[in-house]
């Protein structure tokens, strides 16, 4: 970063002594546009000495996908992405039959169940009790009044939304995949962790009459950032970086726009 | 030898195993030895359950213990604001709510088919025998009581629906009629109004069977009753002020006659009413109304407030499906799934929208619809005297309306201006509104 071009130095209007077109040992003041010395790169030294990198939504140890971070000037835009509050989406992995202490496969074990009792119809009927119950808590800890046309307006398009502290909420589950005994699940949730999804896992497991864990849990998207966006540890260098700043900076500023105004 | 002697023993002497965390290969053999649980066998069936929530005082609620407390820590609840469970003996199969009590019917060949509970002032739940006096009856049922019905082959014959009114009960049974009970003070129980009747404590259960086919539907409206036949065709006795009954005239009619109007000769599929308008679906989408018209019900055809022969109302919305009756507000729900409400009062689209009427839609999206999810549909549409209900191809139950004396079952209070989900644990198969309780039928989930 320090090794490419920088600033342009500033310009100063000096009056500088040179010899007089007259001849012969007169000086005259000329005046002449001449770099000011602060600004030379051996006096101002490296133009980056460090850098303030903020994080944004936290993914813990044991969960993989998209993480976004923020570069300087950046971190004020992180706080207005926080506020806009918009839904991040996993998709999360399980296996029925187990249930373990901390929901995880890695944890001790606690419980085996059977579980060639579970079709997708029942997983399937399950998610949507998830859904209908969280739709009511997005409509209630959003803090409209429901006696107005406003909210009227408002859930008719579906735009109700806590803009302000609620519990973990998830505005929307479906199965992807399901083979006895594995699951996927694509989950679209707010204000959550990586831990209340794998209880969820736990206490979907419950509900069919059997136990689940959580094998995978993946951020594979976060507000305007899609996995195709995110860096993978082999583009970890200044060009890549510099390209998906670019890249993002449109949507990240519509997106601002449009929520906060 | 001595030397090698000393090696071995040196070995033997670590014969306690050195605790510390258990290795991987002791973990995995841990678990693959631990006991495997069974919760639910490849048998396992969806049980059938039934949950109530409203007004409790009545009695209509069924549970004894919110009217008299059996438990000296537990408090009477006037209200239950929530969907509670209630245990049946028999897989409820259809269920009523009147005017401050329920019916509630099962499909089965045993010879009790009808329980009810509530107000029994009018013995709309037949007669209810006391413990301590043989010739009195109870006037408020707390819990379900069998209904005692006059069937000639009461092993055989099996309850198809139960209808409740105001103050009167209709069963309709497969092969033995329409079996009416409750006030008949005017003509709605289908038999000659004899003067200064004492409905209470009364033993007296009337059947009709003179029909031009067999019965398949019966409904209640306030004071008067509806019947359909196989036929399409309609019939209705009872109160008729509000030209409810549909005959041509304004008076009351014991006994059950056929209705002609914009209906002769039409083929009916479902008929509704609950206070004193009346609605019919046609098997080709058409509706037919006629009765009280005060809230706009049929202000889309006539001026006049009370229609007293069935006229088609003339609405572009689509084949209609169904169609439920309020006390002052109507819904339809088309062959698409589209729901749309007309009339007065709280009917669904916010608190701006009070009276229309011509039909407006309610949008998908309040019931669930959305990118994420296309085929929510809903599946079917309840009234109450001022709710509305609607049941979506999901199982899911949202609700809307006046929230008197809780009987939306949302937890809150207030009253309702768009449809809001009710949290009940089970998928919802069907539901039954009255003035101040609901009942639903509902399968669990696994």
């Amino acid at each position: 970063l320090n090794a490419a071009p920088g600033r342009a130095p500033r310009q100063r209007v000096r009056f500088l002594p040179a010899p007089a077109p007259g001849g012969g040992g007169a000086v005259e003041l000329v005046a002449a546009r001449v770099p000011v010395l602060a600004d030379h790169p051996l006096v101002r030294g490296p133009r980056f000495r460090k850098l303030k990198i903020g994080a944004g939504h936290r993914l813990d140890v044991k969960a993989s996908g998209v993480f976004v971070l923020g570069i300087g000037r950046g971190n004020k835009l992180l706080t207005d992405l926080y506020n806009c509050h918009l839904a991040k989406v996993y998709t999360v992995g399980g296996l029925f039959g187990k249930a373990t202490d901390d929901f995880s496969d890695t944890g001790n074990l606690v419980e085996k169940t059977t579980f060639d009792h579970i079709t997708r119809e029942k997983l399937e009927r399950i998610l949507a009790v998830i859904q209908g119950t969280n739709q009511k808590a997005l409509l209630m800890y959003s803090n409209i009044d429901m006696k107005t046309q406003e909210a009227y307006e408002l859930a008719v398009k579906g735009l109700i939304r806590p803009m302000g502290k609620s519990p973990p909420i998830i505005t929307a589950v479906r199965c992807l995949q399901f083979a006895l005994p594995e699951f996927q699940l694509e989950i679209h949730c707010l204000n959550e962790t990586q831990q209340y999804l794998r209880k969820m896992v736990h206490e979907i497991g419950l509900e069919l009459k059997s136990s689940a864990v959580c094998t995978q849990v993946r951020r594979i998207r976060d507000g305007v950032f899609t996995v195709d966006d995110a860096l993978p540890r082999t583009q970890w260098n200044l060009q890549s970086i510099r390209e998906a700043i670019q890249n993002c900076q449109l949507r990240v500023e519509t997106e601002l726009e449009k929520t906060l105004g | 030898v001595m030397a090698g002697v000393a090696r071995r023993l040196l070995l033997c002497r670590g014969l306690s195993v050195t605790a510390g965390p258990p290795s991987t290969r002791q973990l995995r053999e841990a678990e693959e030895a631990a006991p495997v649980f069974q919760y639910a066998g490849k048998a396992a069936r969806r049980k059938d359950r039934v949950f109530v929530w409203g007004f409790s005082y009545s009695g209509a609620l069924g549970v004894p213990s919110f009217v008299r407390p059996d438990a000296g820590w537990k408090k009477p609840r006037r209200i239950q604001p929530t969907p509670y469970r209630l245990e049946t003996d028999e897989k409820i199969a259809s269920a009523a709510c009147g005017y401050g009590f329920t019916l509630l019917a099962s499909k089965t060949r045993d010879i009790t088919k009808v329980w009810g509970m509530g107000l029994n002032k009018d013995s709309q739940l037949g007669f209810q025998r006391t413990r301590r006096d043989q010739s009195k009856g109870y006037e408020y049922v707390l819990e379900p009581s069998p209904i005692p019905l006059p069937l000639e082959k009461p092993q055989q014959t099996r309850v198809l629906q139960v209808s409740c009114g105001r103050a009167h009960s209709l069963v309709l049974t497969d092969s033995e009629g329409v079996f009416t009970m409750g006030n008949n003070s005017y003509g709605q129980c289908g038999r000659k109004v004899v003067e200064d009747e004492i409905y209470s404590g009364s033993h007296l259960i009337h059947q009709l069977n003179e029909f031009d086919s067999r019965v398949v539907q019966v409904v209640c409206g306030q004071d008067h009753s509806l019947f359909r036949t196989k036929k399409g065709t309609v019939y209705a006795c009872g109160w008729g002020a509000d030209g409810q009954t549909g005959l041509g005239h304004y008076n009351i009619t014991s006994v059950p006659t056929k209705l002609h109007g914009d209906i002769a000769g039409v083929n009916i599929i479902q008929v509704s009413s609950y206070g004193d308008c009346c609605l019919a679906v046609s098997d080709e989408g058409d509706v037919f109304g006629w009765g009280n018209s005060e809230y706009l019900q049929l202000a889309s055809v006539t001026e006049t407030t009370q229609v007293n022969v069935p006229r088609h109302l003339p609405f572009k919305i689509g084949k209609v499906k169904e169609a439920a009756c309020g006390g002052t507000g109507n819904i339809v729900l088309t062959e698409e799934g589209n729901v749309f409400v007309w009339g007065y009062g709280i009917l669904g689209k916010g608190p701006n929208l009070t009276e229309t009427a011509v039909p407006e839609m309610i949008p998908p999206s309040l019931f669930g619809w959305s990118d994420f999810s296309p085929d929510i549909r809903v599946a079917h549409v309840r009234c109450g005297l001022s709710q509305f209900a609607a049941l979506t191809n999901r199982g899911e139950l949202f609700v809307w309306g006046k929230n008197l004396r809780g009987c939306l079952g949302t937890g809150r209070m207030e009253d309702q201006y768009f449809p809001w989900r009710v949290t009940v644990p089970g998928e919802v198969v069907d539901v039954a509104c009255g003035v101040d309780h609901m009942v639903s039928m509902v399968r669990s989930f696994t």
